[in-house]
């Protein structure tokens, strides 16, 4: 009697353990079903390829890089060292950028003037937002009024005048510079730009956006403050 | 006296290393067999140790509390009204009171042992 009864309750504890366990394997994983259409998934592809190449080109790069010191380290070093400091210098911001790109001139609107409306300076609220909008177009430079726009710069708003690298932006007409790695996409920033409603916000506030055509020799202009390092520090000599 | 716990031991690793899932509409229903086996369970080793224990009431009941909870949980959410709150609430109330009986039942085992000896 006490034999059988166990043996039930065995097969019964057997029953329910193994209800809990599959219940506890539901709650803590759910099966997350996969919703995309093709469609979804070919955009996500065509995101890691992208993503792929820009990788790929980095690599090459930096084994640009690695073959250029192999073979200057014999004779030497210190040109090799230059070189990466220009190429940094370079890409920070801080030589002149020569090369394709196109030129835009903010002017007072014309209406404005002729009715008389005063022109005030550009508020750097509209500036950040052109800089955010050429940026998003793959702008290599960019100058507002000959001041150089790097990954530091701050543009605001300093006594009522818009500043940018804590220099004053004249008032309108002003330039400025934006260069691009190839013509072609100074092309496509010029029709991107032209396509964009940037120009009639510029519009409410008694501005023109005057984009230039694209040119294969546009200069912008090299930041001239120093840089502030706060992450890295000089090594001591013979370290 | 170990051998139940054995069966249980087994069935949760048999469950977890199966890694066996269950669409989540019908997690409610499982949950709720769940439920009602516990409740089957404790009445039973209630029953056991107040010595009326019945072999055939006890797996009958089992299964069919079990089955008669996904029952009410699938009539439920067909009529719109959570009708599996009624079957978690009756099993929830029956698992306290017999867990509360076996509680008294082994105290007055335990102290009249400790009178004995």
């Amino acid at each position: 009697m006490k034999k059988t009864v166990y043996i039930r309750f065995t097969f019964i504890l057997l029953v329910v353990g193994f209800m809990l366990a599959v219940q506890y394997n539901t709650v803590q994983n759910p099966e997350t079903r996969d919703t995309r259409d093709v469609w979804a998934i070919r955009q996500e592809l065509a995101k890691e390829k992208l993503l792929h190449s820009e990788l790929l080109s980095e690599v090459r790069i930096l084994e640009e890089t690695t073959g250029k010191y192999e073979n200057m380290i014999s004779d030497s070093p210190k040109a090799a060292l230059n070189d990466t400091v220009e190429q940094l210098k370079k890409e920070i911001g801080l030589t002149e950028f020569v090369g394709p790109g196109l030129t835009i001139t903010v002017e007072p609107a014309m209406e404005s003037i002729a009715i008389g409306q005063t022109i005030d300076e550009i508020s750097p609220d509209l500036l950040i937002r052109l800089i955010n909008e050429i940026n998003r177009f793959k702008a290599q430079a960019v100058d507002v009024d000959g001041k150089r726009i790097i990954y530091s710069s701050a543009i605001r708003d300093v006594n009522g005048n818009t500043t940018v690298n804590n220099l004053e932006v004249k008032r309108a007409p002003f330039t400025i510079n934006v260069g691009v790695t190839t013509v072609e996409d100074a092309k496509k920033m010029y029709n991107q730009l032209e396509a964009s409603p940037i120009g009639d916000e510029f519009f409410i506030d008694n501005l023109r956006l005057a984009i230039g055509d694209p040119v294969n020799d546009v200069i912008v202009s090299a930041f001239d403050q120093s840089v502030s390092n706060e992450f890295l520090l000089e090594t001591p000599e013979g370290e | 006296m170990w051998l139940p716990l054995l069966g249980l031991i087994l069935g949760i690793s048999l469950g977890l290393l199966t890694e066996i899932q269950i669409p989540e509409v019908y997690e409610s229903y499982l949950s709720i067999a769940v439920l009602a086996a516990l409740d089957t369970l404790f009445g039973g080793i209630r029953a056991q140790l107040q010595r009326v224990y019945d072999d055939k009431v006890f797996v009958s009941g089992f299964f069919f509390n079990i089955a008669l909870a996904a029952a009410l949980a699938f009539l439920g959410v067909h009529l719109g009204v959570d009708l599996y709150l009624a079957a978690i609430f009756a099993f929830g109330v029956r698992l306290f009171q017999n867990i509360a009986v076996i509680r008294r039942i082994l105290l007055t085992k335990w102290s009249e042992r400790k009178i004995n000896s």
